[in-house]
């Protein structure tokens, strides 16, 4: 079984142009409260390596993945020799290694219990409301991570992130909870599991949706669906090797969209990949490269993008890790429905589904909870150009932090639409 | 540009996989290794585990092993790529005295590895007599071809494609093998398998106005990689599908009869299956009180069958001979003409009064956690020849992505291309860029008419970094339903 050394060693000795290895001790674990009970722990090793190699027909890399078993450095680095030689595009020069980001990626708790018993603790705190079915699945993963680049950087550091799953159920209807985090007090699942009752009570009474015009709340849970949920949107257009092809909506230092440098609170979001306790944070990214915050949209102005090393290269910039956590600004809308004007407004609470147009923006937003008039209902779908929608959408001051997203807990998005 | 920035620029997501035998993709989390030393020792190792799991007073002790190998040879505009890599694992199961489940995972399939993942379940102890009966085997002749045939394998798919033109602005062909063997070891049941995954895949860039078309083509099956199932046809309707020049005017939304080509129905069957038909989805109170077994979910026509047999042929991609809790594998009736009769299960769902038997508990990867999930789905055909089911309306094909949300039944099914019918015949409009919208079971029970003809479609996902692999066999289907463009107007 190979270990850092001999892959470093194995490197040192082939004549690539540079490269980058990092190594991951990984301890796994779930619990799973679905009847019967599961308790699973798991140990396993990897490596990822990146390889150059230059050409008087340009550079070549390739990125492999390897686990814990691979027993041969010298026949893993040809071989990804050989893969980079077969990926040959433009020259480029790797720039100088930069320091890595100063980052949190534990607390105390998830850094010294065993994982197994981290995920009893939480399934254990959680405080389950009465006369509901709540069955959660609790998986935590702690890793050692140590990177070293050829021109002599080294690094270690240690990560860890929870997940909890919870299905909170009526005798009619359910609900998901879902919380990803690096710090057992981000987990925040008090608060989601209080309000699941009456979210349970309103999905009970919710009727079919009235189609039409209407001005739109988009809530928490369904402004982050899934993850980043609509700003994902914005990390589509900020890929470098998009840009450069002319497959975004906006260059740099255009309007993100027609008037968006001109509205009342003009948009503004940030990249912070060395935001403490983050999901998308790191010291380092896959290449080696340094993370750094950067902006992608300042004042509805496009200002920059996610750079890897052979994009920043390209560019005569340096590299900044890409896209993360999103910080995005708040407003100073105060969050209350009847801020905004006389259309009927349409709060929307959870989405089914969230599918969104990596060139265009262009959004569908399948409904599973809305209020409308103060009455529940579900079902629907509303389609949104999201890049103007968000350009253009009041922002809440109340800010939110979850997973990797920092910024309003809600937007109001006029002269929108509700389909059936 | 390199392959990695033609595939992220023109959006070819669904040619991860091309990227990945490329060597240029993103997260792998496979290994190349040399291989164990002896495999024959695997089965004794086994032995060895559960034998000191009974001794400790663990209910149901299982084993299962796993060597994994995954090559690739890829094709495309800028050259000729072969991959090849390795994953191994152990994983120890079994029940404590509270009932609850316990897994160890490692990766290290070495005599010491796997003392050491029982020494984390059971302090030591001596191994206890089982007997664990008569080995049985499923073998798998099948050669590991070299990367020069794999390659060739690769250029026979382009080879065949004579509608390609310079219209084409990217084009890869994939031949992709998942080789893996799985020894199951419990008291009474000592198993092992090969199963080898084949998968060819063509992939077709062409622009339409100011955005790239991808078309994608693939055959999957188990068995040796030689085979040419994606025949000239099939390749060359990709092709054309990606150059189909779009009508510009405006598709009418609104409820239309329309023909589902094969690939939507697959398409539906994979998103609709895994949301309501398994005893995973059971534990909605939603889906378990809409689809209890007996229920009435589709028209007669409909009849849905989970198979890893294959008829007993074992060819089927997602097919296996026996899951990975080592329950042997048998055919399961899931709809029987438009009623619900049967449930994927594992044994938890069988163990918590879900369905009646198991069969389906599968680990994604071999060594994932336990889920129940479909093999080889076939929807039976129908006795029309699918042209027959043609008449007003629109032919959907080219699905690109079908979501079903369990708790409504609401069906959206994003579409590539319809093709506008009148009196069965095409009109020559072709509107791009739609999706079908649907209560699921009123478009099922829609369903009038379904074909003789079938296709059949290896689907391959991965969870945590580790490949699930399942197929379905699907006829054309005439029913009725609600298309609408998914863009905005400009």
């Amino acid at each position: 079984m190979i270990d850092l050394k001999d892959l470093v060693r194995a490197l040192d000795q082939r004549r690539v142009a540079d490269w980058t290895v990092i190594q991951r001790d990984e301890e796994l674990a779930v619990l799973d409260e679905t009847a019967p009970r599961l308790r699973r722990a798991e140990r396993r090793t990897r490596w990822q390596l990146t390889v150059h190699v230059d050409s008087a027909d340009g550079r070549g890399s390739a990125r492999v993945a390897l686990d814990g078993s691979a027993e041969d450095a010298g026949d893993v680095v040809a071989r990804a020799a050989a893969l980079a030689r077969a990926s040959l595009g433009s020259a480029w020069q790797s720039a100088p290694p930069s320091a890595p980001a100063r980052v949190r990626l534990t607390d105390d708790a998830l850094a010294s219990a065993e994982p197994l018993a981290a995920a009893d603790g939480i399934v254990r705190g959680l405080k389950r409301p009465g006369r509901l079915a709540v069955t959660a699945t609790v998986a935590v993963a702690r890793e050692q991570v140590h990177a070293a680049s050829r021109d002599g950087l080294r690094a270690t550091w240690l990560a860890a992130l929870a997940r909890a799953d919870v299905l909170v159920a009526s005798a009619a209807h359910s609900l998901a909870i879902t919380r990803e985090v690096r710090q057992l007090a981000d987990l925040d699942l008090d608060a989601a599991l209080a309000a699941a009752p009456a979210e349970l009570d309103a999905i009970a009474q919710a009727s079919a949706p009235t189609p039409g015009p209407c001005t739109l709340v988009l809530a928490t849970d369904a402004l982050l669906h899934g993850g980043l949920g609509v700003w994902e949107a914005f990390a589509h257009q900020a890929d470098a090797a998009v840009e450069r092809a002319g497959l975004t909506r906006y260059r740099e230092r255009m309007p993100i969209a027609p008037g968006a440098d001109h509205v009342h609170e003009p948009l503004t979001i940030a990249s912070d990949g060395a935001l403490d306790y983050a999901t998308r944070s790191a010291p380092l990214g896959d290449d080696g490269d340094a993370v750094r915050r950067f902006t992608l949209v300042e004042r509805g102005i496009a200002v920059g993008l996610g750079l890897s090393p052979r994009e920043a290269a390209l560019r005569n910039r340096d590299p900044n890790g890409g896209v993360r956590n999103l910080v995005v600004a708040a407003g100073s809308w105060s969050g209350a429905a009847g801020d905004a004007g006389p259309d009927r407004v349409v709060e929307i609470r959870r989405l089914r589904a969230l599918a969104i147009d990596p060139f265009t923006g262009d959004a569908s937003l399948e409904i599973a909870l809305g209020f409308a008039g103060g009455k529940p209902f579900t079902g629907g779908t509303v389609r949104l150009d999201l890049i103007d929608a968000l350009a253009r959408a009041h922002r809440s001051r109340t800010r939110i932090r979850r997973g990797a997203y920092d910024g309003p807990a809600a937007v109001w998005i006029e002269h929108a639409e509700l389909i059936p | 540009m390199n392959r990695r920035e033609v595939l992220g620029a023109l959006g070819a997501a669904s040619a991860s996989s091309l990227l990945w035998a490329l060597g240029c993709g993103g997260r792998q989390d496979e290994a190349p290794r040399a291989p164990i030393a002896r495999e024959d020792q695997v089965r004794a190792w086994l032995h060895d585990a559960v034998a000191r799991l009974a001794a400790a007073g663990f209910a149901a002790p299982h084993a299962l092993a796993l060597t994994r190998r995954r090559t690739a040879a890829a094709n495309d505009v800028l050259g000729a790529a072969v991959r090849r890599a390795r994953a191994d694992a152990v994983v120890l199961a079994v029940r404590d005295q509270d009932g609850a489940l316990r897994e160890q995972v490692t990766a290290d399939v070495s005599a010491d590895g796997v003392a050491a993942a029982v020494s984390a379940l059971a302090a030591a102890a001596k191994p206890a007599r089982v007997d664990f009966g008569r080995p049985i085997i499923a073998a798998d002749g099948s050669p590991q071809p070299h990367d020069e045939e794999l390659l060739a394998f690769a250029d026979a798919i382009r080879t065949r494609d004579e509608a390609l033109n310079s219209r084409i602005v990217y084009r890869a062909e994939l031949v992709e093998i998942d080789d893996a063997r799985v020894w199951s070891v419990a008291p009474g049941r000592d198993l092992e398998q090969r199963l080898v995954r084949v998968r060819q895949v063509a992939t077709r860039v062409a622009w339409n106005g100011t955005r790239p078309i991808v078309a994608e083509v693939s055959r999957a099956w188990l068995g040796p990689a030689g085979s040419d199932e994606l025949g000239k046809e099939a390749i060359e309707d990709a092709t054309r599908g990606a150059l189909a020049l779009m009508t510009p005017a405006a598709f009418e939304d609104g409820e239309h009869a329309i023909v589902l080509a094969p690939s939507v129905v697959a398409s539906i069957i994979d998103a609709a299956v895994p949301a309501l038909l398994t005893t995973a989805a059971m534990r909605l109170p939603e889906v378990a009180r809409r689809l209890e077994l007996g229920a009435g979910a589709a028209s007669a026509a409909i009849t849905l069958v989970d198979d890893p047999t294959a008829g007993g042929n074992f060819d089927a991609y997602g097919g296996f001979h026996f899951d990975d809790e080592g329950e042997p594998a048998s055919a399961l009736m899931l709809v029987d003409r438009g009623h619900i009769v049967g449930r994927i299960a594992d044994q938890a769902g069988v163990a918590a009064g879900r369905a009646p038997v198991a069969g389906r508990g599968r680990r994604p990867g071999h060594v994932g956690r336990v889920e129940p999930a479909a093999s080889h789905l076939v929807l039976a055909p129908g006795t029309a020849a699918q042209t027959a089911l043609r008449d007003d309306g629109f032919v959907l094909e080219g699905a690109l992505g079908a979501v079903v949300d369990p708790a409504s039944d609401r069906l959206v099914v994003s579409i590539a291309r319809a093709r506008e019918l009148a009196h069965g015949n095409e009109t020559g409009r072709v509107f791009g860029e739609l999706e079908l919208v649907a209560n699921l079971g009123a478009l099922l029970a829609s369903v009038a008419a379904v074909s003789k003809e079938t296709e059949t479609f290896g689907f391959r996902d991965e969870v945590d970094g580790r490949p699930r692999w399942r197929s379905i066999a699907a006829p054309w289907l005439s029913a009725r339903g609600t298309v609408r463009a998914r863009r905005r107007p400009a």
